[in-house]
């Protein structure tokens, strides 16, 4: 997937130099007899450039952890760093990429207006915005799609357009919670390698969470697992795949599979 | 070439029954003698001449005025204050209890107070069709934005929206399609208490035309007065769903 030409202003390699820690977070649904405590005591640091993924069986908190690092929900305890800032909100070093893109993008907004509407609220003027939203659709893959209305977009289209916004933004870190669960498998595999790829170019942080292992090992450096009621993290697998990876290749590696083994254990355990 | 003859096409497929009734009623209705169902053509006369002597123009005038008039404050202020309550939580808890009383609440029934304590000129006709308009409007307003999806609303809080951009380009568009369906309500409301304010007391407009008639046993002119109303309320209704059509467009080509 590098449908982006060389030496388009997206290739100006940003670099994430931020650092997101996240220390002993803890978050409890309710009060009194009716609290639910989803998860505590989560530490995690996340290098610049780094791609961690959580997984974790389902409904175990990791939208509700993700959506505490984001800014999006208070914890109820601990504290998330960003460039060693303690988070109150959400900031614009952080960008969200949601699961339910046909739902985050504004259907009476063209996709470019969609992408370059974060840039507005920054105190961009519209000159410089829409070249930038137009550079990030074309480093997604979108050249020439920005003035078609999402609902004329495919689900993966409007996936890439919502990946767009966060890099518009100039997010260093990207969140994304599940982002590729409601696409078809050929284009969940062409979305993992923009995925990487723009890792590669933009030296953005990936923090994503996801339901499905190999994904999760063929994407990451690292694999957070999430388990228990409340629930902690269990394992953190390093992945040893090197910056090059295709899914082909790759997935068929012997570390590949050994460290899937070791995820999928670690999920099951008891 | 194409659209025109599709428009002319669909245009013939509406137009026909319409004027098949009026032929059959005008063939049907000719030399009857019952006072209260005079001819059609001696309806369409008492049109041409009433509207050649220049009065009708007036009456006509007066009553689109005071419909526009009161249904452009009514929508202005539902959506103002339907997007304040659709914004608060607390407000809508302490709210609600009142905007329930208004929903239910018949329009036309404060019409005697209100020409009652502001006489019978234009204003207060214009207030009590206002007053009346504000309510389809509001609701559907506080009902849109409530049902705007939570996701936007992340969107929005992680793209660090501000927050008036988030109410005239997020919260707004989004509630649109239900405060267009509330200000089509309101026009049907406005209509009726044009002609019911005008008929409880006035000077001027279409409702005062069919009551006087009324009186003084001019059964024809009641009928063209009340044909009027119709045709106006329906003209009002094509104009504003040209406009929906327009501002909706997002909206009715996305759902389909
Ligand atoms: N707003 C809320 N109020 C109360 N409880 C909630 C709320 N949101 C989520 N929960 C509960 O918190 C738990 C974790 O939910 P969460 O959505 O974070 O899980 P998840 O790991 O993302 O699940 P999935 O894999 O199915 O997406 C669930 O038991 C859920 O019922
Ligand atoms: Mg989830």
């Amino acid at each position: 997937m590098t449908t982006a030409a060389e030496g388009t202003a997206m290739d100006d390699p940003r670099q994430s130099t931020a650092t997101l820690e996240v220390r002993g977070l803890a978050k409890t649904y309710g009060t009194g007899a009716e609290a639910h405590e989803i998860f505590a005591g989560i530490d995690l640091t996340v290098a610049p450039r780094e791609i961690v993924c959580i997984v974790g069986p389902s409904g175990v908190g990791k939208t509700t952890l993700l959506r505490c690092i984001g800014g999006l929900l208070a914890p109820t305890a601990g504290e998330v760093l960003v460039e060693g800032q303690r988070l109150r909100g959400p900031v614009p070093q952080i960008g969200i990429v949601f699961q339910d893109y046909s739902r985050s993008l504004l259907p009476w907004m063209r996709t470019v207006d969609n992408v370059a509407f974060p840039l507005e609220s920054k105190g961009m003027k519209k000159s410089e915005r829409i070249p930038r939203a137009e550079a990030a659709l074309e480093a997604v893959g979108l050249a020439g799609s920005g003035s078609r209305y999402p609902w004329q977009l495919s689900g993966g289209m409007q996936q890439r357009a919502a990946i767009a916004r966060a890099i518009a933004y100039e997010a260093e870190i990207l969140l994304m919670d599940e982002p590729f669960a409601s696409v078809d498998a050929q284009t969940r595999a062409d979305l993992e390698d923009l995925a990487l790829d723009l890792r590669q170019r933009l030296g953005v942080t990936l923090v994503l969470v996801t339901h499905d292992i190999d994904e999760a090992v063929y994407l990451s450096d690292r694999v957070v697992v999430l388990s228990g009621r409340p629930a902690s993290v269990v394992d953190v697998v390093d992945i040893h795949l090197g910056d090059d990876r295709d899914q082909l290749t790759t997935k068929s590696l012997p570390e590949f599979t050994e460290d899937r083994a070791r995820v999928l254990r670690q999920i099951r355990r008891p | 070439m194409r659209s025109t003859r599709s428009f002319l096409l669909a245009f013939l497929e509406q137009a026909w029954l319409p004027v098949l009734l009026v032929v059959i009623w005008w063939f049907a209705s000719e030399g009857n003698t019952n006072p209260f169902f005079p001819p059609l053509s001696k309806i369409w006369d008492s049109f041409v001449t009433e509207m050649s002597s220049g009065q009708m123009e007036l009456h006509l005038w007066a009553s689109t005025r005071n419909i526009l008039i009161g249904l452009a404050v009514g929508v202005v202020v539902g959506v103002v204050g339907g997007t304040v309550i659709g914004l608060s939580r607390r407000l809508r808890a302490v709210l609600n209890p009142y905007l329930q009383f208004f929903r239910t609440l018949p329009q036309v029934a404060i019409i005697p107070i209100i020409i009652g304590a502001f006489g019978i000129t234009a204003v207060p006709k214009i207030w009590a069709i206002g007053f009346a308009c504000i309510w389809p409007v509001l609701l559907n307003t506080v009902d849109g934005i409530r049902a705007i999806d939570p996701g936007v609303r992340d969107m929005v809080d992680a793209y660090r929206i501000t927050t008036w951009r988030s109410i005239f380009r997020v919260v707004l568009p989004g509630a649109l399609p239900q405060i267009m369906a509330g200000i089509r309500i309101s026009l049907s409301v406005a209509v009726v208490l044009m002609v019911v304010s005008e008929i409880y007391a006035a000077t001027e407009g279409v409702g005062y035309f069919i009551h006087i008639t009324t009186g003084l046993f001019q059964t024809d002119k009641t009928w063209m007065g009340t044909l009027l109303v119709g045709l106006m309320g329906y003209l009002l209704s094509v104009i504003f769903l040209l406009i929906e059509k327009r501002a909706l467009r997002w909206y009715h080509e996305s759902a389909s």
